[in-house]
């Protein structure tokens, strides 16, 4: 979509003087959507960080009522063209849940090879294309590949590898149409899976390099005391399934996370604001997994994550960008692992009689967690669902950001406060099309 | 029309449970299953659907002429307008429905990268909608009624060559 009136980004200042300061932007560039971010500034203390996000309601269950479970995974993926197998994942999570089905082995891992692409093309679009020029100066990709095309088109072409999986796994790479609840329409063979081996382990040690020259930016100082959460699992680094758990000894399972989280509206955003019941914002998403499940990475991606100068725990947002770098890596790595070990399932699918339930699923989105609950009657009709997306979930932790990092924007040039403010919200890749579709960024000091 | 004689490849951008941001994808329906569209002057449309706007990088390198079809938050709702990749520049109207990279960047970054191999010929053609404001299938009625109109102005531009 294109928006004639308000694409263009840039700052203005009402109000210089001693101790009081007002930044403006009009249109925060590279994340997704419109929103408005706005920042008061007394001296070096923010008074006042308000991220508003023009958010849809959300009218999931009138979205879903009175259609079939089985469809529950192909209309939520629909929602964002980023993340797909986040939603399909996460509703296909929720409808096994109720109807009592498990998905292991090669079903299993032909699910986690799907979702490592999501991550791969997800991430390398990020990490390239919208993240990197903040650290480098330049005002966007384009300008960026200018200088360091050789770069950008790595991370294309890791971008393409990701897309190729889902496009194989997934019938095609758009929107997957492929997946149903309890496995696929139709398991690949082989022979279909081991051509994308050749580009697999070229990304892999794409993802090296780019993990060793981003290593080498300059990243901002801040440390943030976040309550960090994501999913984990017993085996693997959580992706597809686990127990959510968190920094403060959160351990639950997905179905009792209503109990334990709450959503609130404030009155300058349309979106809701996630709390940890009784303690307030938390994070998800790349750095809340790595902090969390660092154990869990394969010993390579350990060791090239502390090459890079990453270690646990890793408190700073303006690392995730190497964090997503590890997890591409992990990704390509495991997408390998599963393709050399691939034995097709008997069947390609898991059935089980429908029956009425309410069925919980959880997933890591390339953002984080992603929580879809349905309850379904008798003969599978969808009666009530909710949906939860990692951005949602974020915003609280990306305003307290912004205040950590006041007495830095306080002391900065207009123009580099307003880039610094920017770079820190795309710390968290917020994919607001998820939570909503418009995002504008303002900052006053006074 | 017969035939174009030449190959093109239409590319529509939109999410489909975003209401009129859909509209490109409509527009590429429509062109696969009316009737108005012959079998030979299909045989020689590629049809491609591109989740967000980074995606078409890859998708820009052909050889055959390319026309992107969007959706444009402007009003009236309903209007097809045209566009060159030169329009959408810095300044001009800044797609909104990718992570961040829009319609003309990601051209500009096509033709940075590749310039050998980016199609000579890319427009493209949009239709204004008003901000969806819910998750919803299914155009509203004045953007629906673009369609068949949004579908004329791609044959207009490939016949003006």
């Amino acid at each position: 979509m294109s928006d004639t009136a308000d694409g263009k980004a840039g700052g203005q200042g009402n109000g210089n003087g001693a101790g009081t300061r007002t930044i403006q932007v009009d249109y925060l560039a590279r994340v997704e959507g419109e929103g408005r971010l706005k920042i008061r500034l007394q001296g070096d203390r923010a008074t006042e960080v308000q991220l508003a996000i023009f958010e849809p309601p959300r009218f999931f269950e009138a979205f879903l009522r009175g259609r079939s479970f089985r469809e529950a995974p192909d209309i939520t993926s629909r929602i964002c063209g980023i993340c797909p197998v986040a939603y399909l994942t996460s509703a296909c999570n929720a409808m096994e849940d109720a109807l009592g089905i498990r998905v292991e082995g090669a079903l299993g891992a032909l699910r986690r090879l799907l979702y490592c692409g999501e991550w791969i093309e997800s991430h390398a679009l990020h990490v390239f294309l919208l993240h990197a020029p903040d650290f480098l100066g330049y005002p966007d990709a384009l300008t960026m590949a200018r200088d360091h095309g050789e770069w950008v088109q790595r991370g294309l072409r890791m971008k393409k590898a990701g897309n190729a999986i889902v496009g194989l796994l997934g019938g095609r790479a758009v929107h997957p149409v492929n997946v149903r609840v309890g496995g696929f329409y139709r398991a690949p063979t082989r022979p279909e899976l081991e051509t994308l081996l050749p580009e697999l382990r070229w990304g892999r040690e794409a993802a090296a390099a780019s993990l060793e020259w981003m290593a080498r930016f300059s990243f901002p100082r801040l440390e943030r005391d976040y309550e960090f959460v994501a999913l984990r699992h017993p085996d693997e680094y959580a992706i597809c399934e686990g127990r959510l758990v968190s920094s403060a000894g959160l351990d639950i399972d997905v179905r009792d996370y209503d109990g334990h989280f709450e959503e609130s509206q404030v009155p300058y955003s349309n979106a809701l604001h996630s709390r940890v019941r009784g303690r307030g914002a938390y994070l998800c998403g790349p750095l809340a997994r790595f902090n969390l499940n660092f154990d869990q990475l394969w010993p390579e991606s350990q060791a090239r994550a502390r090459a890079a100068g990453l270690d646990v725990p890793c408190k700073n947002p303006f690392q995730a960008l190497l964090v997503r770098l590890v997890e591409i890596f992990q990704a390509f790595s495991e997408s390998i692992q599963i393709i050399e070990g691939y034995a097709p399932p008997a069947v390609p699918f898991v059935d089980a009689p429908v029956r009425a339930a309410t069925g919980y699923g959880g997933s890591e989105a390339p953002r984080g967690f992603l929580y879809h609950r349905y309850a379904i009657d008798e003969s599978g009709t969808i009666l009530d669902a909710r949906i939860v997306p990692p951005t949602s979930q974020n915003q609280l932790s990306i305003e307290a950001d912004l205040a950590a990092l006041a007495p830095e924007l306080a002391a900065l040039p207009l123009a580099e406060a307003t880039a610094r403010a920017e770079q820190a919200v795309r710390n968290h890749d917020p994919c607001i099309s998820c939570a909503t579709h418009f995002l504008q960024l303002a900052i006053e000091r006074e | 029309m017969a035939t174009l004689g030449k190959r093109v490849r239409v590319i529509a951008l939109g999410q489909q449970a975003a209401g009129d941001d859909a509209v490109g994808l409509a527009v590429l329906e429509w062109l696969r299953t009316r009737h108005a569209v012959s079998r030979d002057l299909l045989e020689e449309m590629e049809l491609m659907v591109a989740p967000e706007a980074s995606a078409l990088v890859p998708l820009l390198e052909t050889t055959a002429e390319v026309v992107v079809v969007d959706a444009m938050l402007d009003l009236p709702p309903g209007e097809v307008r045209e566009f060159a990749p030169e329009d959408l520049a810095r300044g001009g109207p800044q797609p909104m429905s990718s992570h961040g990279v829009g319609v003309g960047q990601a051209i500009a970054l096509a033709r940075l990268l590749a310039p050998e191999t980016v199609s000579p010929s890319i427009r493209i053609v949009a239709v204004t909608v008003m901000r969806p404001e819910r998750y919803e299938y299914g155009l509203s009625p004045v953007v629906a009624a673009a369609v068949p109109r949004a579908v004329e102005r791609i044959f207009e531009l490939l016949m003006r060559g």
